[in-house]
């Protein structure tokens, strides 16, 4: 609790700082700030339990528990590799620079809400905080017809995603009488999936959240928003946001519909096998590295699904890894692709062509990343991968662990497509221009996905 | 002590990453200093903490809990006990002195920094393998010291013969690492866990299940007659002698290739609850200590004969640890690291000072020349002859012994192969330290004394060759077997499990010894009468017939290799590649990655970006999704 309030309280810290014109120090202090927060969040690990805020038991609204400081804690180092890559991002819009950052922290507050959420409220909130914000971020670059697209195209789509939701949350209500997660939980096991209301009700607050996460069917949005959104709020929407909504997910699927019938997990599994074919599959034809990215992580969502799926002890420490060695790698494979996109001018594939002859570190960290995404061994990409399958696996889920295995090895292929570029491609003469913040958090990515690859037990141990 | 205990295996990869990474920017040479300097503290570190570790004590240090799956979990940890000790001491001793003896030798080698950058890889590694606190941990030093003894073999990587001497160690080590980790994989399925101690406790309990633990131990076996080059896989250790001299002495001689024997020793309950194994471990030593000493005796290659004798001797090692007597091996480990490691260097300063000439016959009246090479080179040569009183006498003597109560065939066939190392020593000393030199004048113009980095080293380890024996001294001396009692802790589990005999008297013991001895001293004098005063030399080989002309082909060993299986699975690999991989393999994937690309197309044009399209998609998708959820 009082790790979404220093979060907030860092908001208004940015909002004051425009009034006070030091913008030129609102990186640094917003990264000071999270490393404040940091260490409050890892103080709350001992004494979670009941939320007393301003003398109220806040309980029933959220609950502070390991999963949700663990999830936190990884939000906030996430949050940190984005606040440091947006000090070069947004060099030529100083103007707006605290608008963009005061955004992305308060996305941050929310996505801390949808760890912590023991409410349906609190969990449309959540959802709501985060999702207007990012309507806003990516159209922010007003001049640009894409962003402009890429802005409205979410809003619609995640507005009617959002009645869904809200429709779905009204008929849990009606059947059970109450927004309690505890409460819903307990009238699902009592009554079971007899009542139409409640059964519809969990039905549209699922296909809501498939919606967040990017699953086919829902997913359509995603490349094209994904593309036309500034790169810097692509790879906020695609790592934070991400896992903050799985984290969501798997928090209403554990405790709100946990007596839940067996059914819903058989529509979850074909969302699943279609979300890892689908994914996989497009992605082997884009030639934009970010639409190549979207499809990559409607993929990793595929394989997300089947944590939620498990729903056993070990599953949400298999989601926490594998969250944090997605997030790892996906932001390792930015901190290379934003600055040689602003050099070259193209966000495609090629824009890559015989980096690895003129920036041979540079090229390593983002072939690294890549091999994370894959999969590939000793990279911790490759650990989250085998602690979902084998989670999965020990449940029962067999063929569609398989189908997850036989997608991965196809999405191998577009991974090293990007490596190949890099490696076998003469590239044109532009000189790469590569701010050293970048590198740093190129570098701690890549290292902490190495780390996280030889020595797991750190993260996997935790929940 | 866990300080020290990290800072063991550390501090050779410290000196590792500092000479590979920053190697071009450091003064030339420094390299040398760096990496011996980084052993030599590594030394201390085993030093003072053998002076504080009683030897009954173990240090267990758990860097990390390293693999979690489940209830199952392999520590990152390390295992300090009266076993470790004894092997951490020959490594980072003997390993200091040949890391300095390499300045010497290196000297002016475009290598130089390279070379010292994987000795001290290789040091690591070998701090790994005998620290280890399971098996994986073991196995990772195992694979590591492998990979460097491949680098180290390769070292001189623009001669093509030499990089086929490294490929076949490696082949011939990894046929090997197989058995080796197909036994890891019995232990882990049967036991549950890697960690040696707990096997070695748990193991008794398994007993009754004999043909398992017969078949973790044969497997085990596999791995080590890989590292260790008995037969039949021992061919690669003659090749190996294509690295520099100090390799040979390091890995090929004093610590690598002795792995093998330590990892039996340390799991010697699991190996005392096997019996068979046991048999066939010694059978095994048997043959391949005479095999290879046959071999030696026509052998012109100063490092071939002593790579054959170094085969012979970890034979005679597999002996004792057949013969149940775990302690005797680990004595005859440690007194044969010293003066095998001696004999290498020594030969290393004899091809250092006839600039590479390694043939036996080209050399000869060298004694005057390099006096120091010559002096410690005989004792050396003394010592693995077991005469009398220097250290091989006694470790030879004590698996003697065990040979002679427990089976008189093997006492027979082990006493003649060790008279037989006499002779192929003594003909190597003879021709090449006596008479008067036989290469060219010009040659013996430039023949001089190796520089003291060299010869420094070679004066210690003739004193350790000499000595050595004293950490071993029979009962019949009235003194208490220092290294049996340090290492009771260790073997004591296990000779419960193996009937032992009385013993022999001590009058019989010295009857042994007496004779062995004598038949060293003949077998001197029989190469001396020969080789000084008849002032013999070997022929060439063409000249050679019958079973003469088989020993000096090595008995064909190799042919049999080259024609029983690597012919054939050239010509089969053949097959595969123009018919099999090109008709079939190949047809099959071009057609999946079409049909999946194709789809890729299809389903790509879904996406058109029309937003009511997508919303049209969602709903239908709901709909979907319900009348499945209805349906089922």
């Amino acid at each position: 609790m009082n790790t979404l309030i220093y979060t907030a309280g860092l908001g208004m810290v940015c909002l004051a700082m425009e009034i006070l014109d030091l913008r030129k120090l609102l990186v640094p202090v917003i990264l000071l700030g999270l490393a404040v927060i940091f260490g409050v969040n890892l103080m709350s690990w001992a004494d979670s339990g009941p939320v007393i805020f301003a003398g109220l038991d806040m309980s029933s609204m959220l609950l502070v528990d390991h999963f949700s400081v663990a999830f936190n804690g990884v939000l906030i180092v996430a949050a940190a590799f984005l606040f440091a890559m947006s000090h070069d991002f947004y060099k030529d819009e100083q103007h707006h620079l605290s608008d963009y950052l005061t955004i992305i922290v308060f996305i941050l507050c929310g996505a801390m809400v949808l760890t912590s959420y023991s409410n349906l409220v609190m969990m449309f909130l959540g959802i709501e905080i985060v999702s207007i914000s990012l309507y806003i971020l990516a159209g922010s670059r007003r001049h640009d017809l894409r962003s402009n697209e890429a802005g409205m195209k979410y809003f619609l789509m995640g507005s009617f995603a959002s009645a869904v939701l809200l429709f779905g949350i009204t008929l849990l209500y009606g059947a059970s009488g109450s927004f309690k997660l505890t409460e819903i939980a307990s009238y699902a096991a009592t009554y079971g999936m007899d009542s139409p209301m409640f059964l519809v009700g969990s039905l549209l607050v699922v296909c809501a959240f498939l919606f967040k996460v990017a699953a086919v069917p829902f997913h359509f949005w995603s490349p094209d928003v994904y593309e036309g959104s500034p790169s810097l709020v692509t790879t906020l929407m695609a790592t934070l946001v991400k896992v903050s909504f799985f984290a969501a997910f798997y928090r209403l699927m554990s405790s709100g519909f946990a007596g839940i019938d067996p059914h819903t997990s058989t529509i979850l599994v074909i969302v699943a096998a279609a979300t890892m074919i689908v994914g996989n599959l497009v992605a082997l034809k884009q030639i934009n590295f970010k639409r190549l990215l979207a499809y990559s992580g409607i993929a990793h969502a595929g394989y997300m699904l089947l944590a939620i799926l498990s729903l056993k002890t070990n599953s949400a420490s298999a989601l926490l890894f594998y969250g944090a060695t997605y997030i790892l790698a996906t932001i390792g494979a930015f901190a290379v692709a934003l600055p040689v996109f602003s050099s070259t001018g193209k966000e495609t594939i090629d824009a890559f062509d015989g980096l690895g002859r003129k920036k041979p570190f540079i090229a390593g960290m983002l072939t690294l990343s890549m091999l994370s995404l894959a999969g590939i061994p000793p990279l911790a990409g490759f650990l989250g991968k085998y602690y979902i399958f084998s989670e999965a696996i020990h449940n029962g889920y067999v063929a569609i662990t398989l189908l997850a295995v036989i997608t991965s090895i196809i999405g191998v292929y577009y991974y090293f497509k990007v490596i190949l570029a890099m490696y076998t491609k003469a590239g044109e003469d532009t000189e790469i221009q590569f701010p050293m913040l970048y590198s740093i958090v190129g570098i701690i990515c890549v290292a902490l996905s190495i780390l996280l690859g030889l020595w797991p037990g750190g993260l996997m141990g935790l929940l | 002590m866990t300080f020290l205990g990290l800072m063991i295996p550390l501090l050779p990869l410290l000196g590792f990453l500092v000479n590979g990474l920053l190697g071009k920017y450091l003064p030339k040479g420094s390299a040398g200093w760096i990496g011996s300097l980084s052993v030599l503290a590594s030394f201390v570190c085993v030093l003072l903490i053998f002076k504080d570790l009683q030897a009954e004590q173990a240090i267990s240090i758990d860097v990390f809990n390293w693999i979690a799956l489940g209830d199952f979990s392999i520590s990152f940890g390390l295992w300090i006990d009266a076993l470790t000790m004894i092997m951490l001491m020959v490594v980072t001793g003997v390993g200091f002195l040949i890391h300095l003896y390499s300045i010497g030798y290196m000297h002016g080698d475009e290598g130089f920094t390279r070379f010292f950058t994987y000795l001290n890889l290789f040091i690591f590694f070998m701090l790994l393998l005998v620290m280890g606190s399971n098996y994986l941990m073991m196995f990772i030093g195992w694979e590591g010291v492998g990979l460097c003894s491949y680098l180290l073999i390769g070292f001189w990587y623009k001669n093509e013969p030499f990089n086929d001497a490294a490929q076949k160690a490696f082949v011939m080590n990894r046929i090997g690492d197989l058995g080796f980790l197909l036994g890891m994989f019995f232990i882990l399925f049967h036991f549950g866990t890697l960690d040696i101690q707990t096997v070695e406790q748990l193991a008794p309990g398994l007993a009754s299940n004999g043909g398992l633990i017969m078949i973790i131990t044969l497997l085990l076996f596999i791995g080590a007659t890989g590292k260790s080059a008995q037969l039949p896989l021992y061919t690669w250790l003659p090749d190996a002698m294509a690295g520099p001299t100090p390799v040979s002495a390091l890995i090929h001689a004093a610590t690598m290739v002795t792995a093998g024997i330590y990892m039996i020793v340390r799991s010697n309950v699991l190996f005392a609850l096997a019996p068979d194994t046991l048999t066939i471990i010694l059978w095994v030593g048997v043959i391949t200590s005479l095999f290879a000493a046959i071999i030696g005796l026509k052998q012109n290659d100063i490092k071939k004969v002593l790579a054959y004798s170094t085969v012979s001797q970890l034979g005679l090692m597999f002996v004792a640890l057949g013969l149940g007597a775990f302690s005797s091996g680990i004595f005859h480990l440690v007194t044969h690291a010293f003066f095998k490691a001696l004999l290498f260097l020594g030969a290393g300063s004899v091809i250092h000072a006839l600039h590479g000439e390694q043939d036996i016959r080209k050399m000869g009246g060298l004694k005057k020349l390099i006096p120091i090479t010559y002096i410690t080179f005989i004792l050396a040569s003394l010592a693995i002859s077991g005469f009398p009183l220097l250290s091989g006498f006694f470790s030879k003597d004590e698996i003697l012994a065990h040979a002679f109560e427990q089976n008189k065939i093997v006492w027979i066939v082990v006493a003649v192969s060790s008279f037989l190392t006499a002779i192929y020593m003594f003909r190597l000393v003879f021709l090449t330290f006596f008479n008067n030199f036989r290469g060219s004048d010009e040659t013996r113009s430039h023949i001089h004394e190796s520089p003291w980095t060299m010869t420094f080293p070679l004066v210690v380890l003739c004193i350790l060759a000499v000595l050595g024996g004293l950490i071993g001294l029979p009962a019949i001396f009235h003194v208490s077997h220092w290294l049996n009692t340090y290492l009771a802790s260790v073997t004591e589990p296990s000779a419960a499990l193996i009937h032992h005999g009385d013993g022999i008297s001590h009058g019989l013991e010295i009857g042994l010894m007496c004779f062995a001895g004598l038949a060293a001293i003949v077998a001197i004098y029989l190469m001396y009468r020969k080789y000084v005063m008849q002032k013999a030399i070997p022929e060439s080989e063409e000249s050679q017939q019958g079973f003469i002309k088989a020993i000096a082909n090595k008995f064909y060993v190799d042919e049999f290799f080259e024609n029983a299986i690597v012919n054939p699975v050239f010509k089969l690999s053949e097959w595969f590649g123009t018919f099999f991989d090109k008709k079939i393999i190949d047809q099959i994937v071009n057609r999946t990655a079409t049909t999946i690309t194709s789809g890729g197309q299809a389903l790509r044009l879904s996406q058109g970006g029309n937003t009511g399209t997508y919303v049209l998609a969602m709903v239908i998708g709901i709909v979907v999704l319900f009348i499945i959820r209805l349906l089922i």
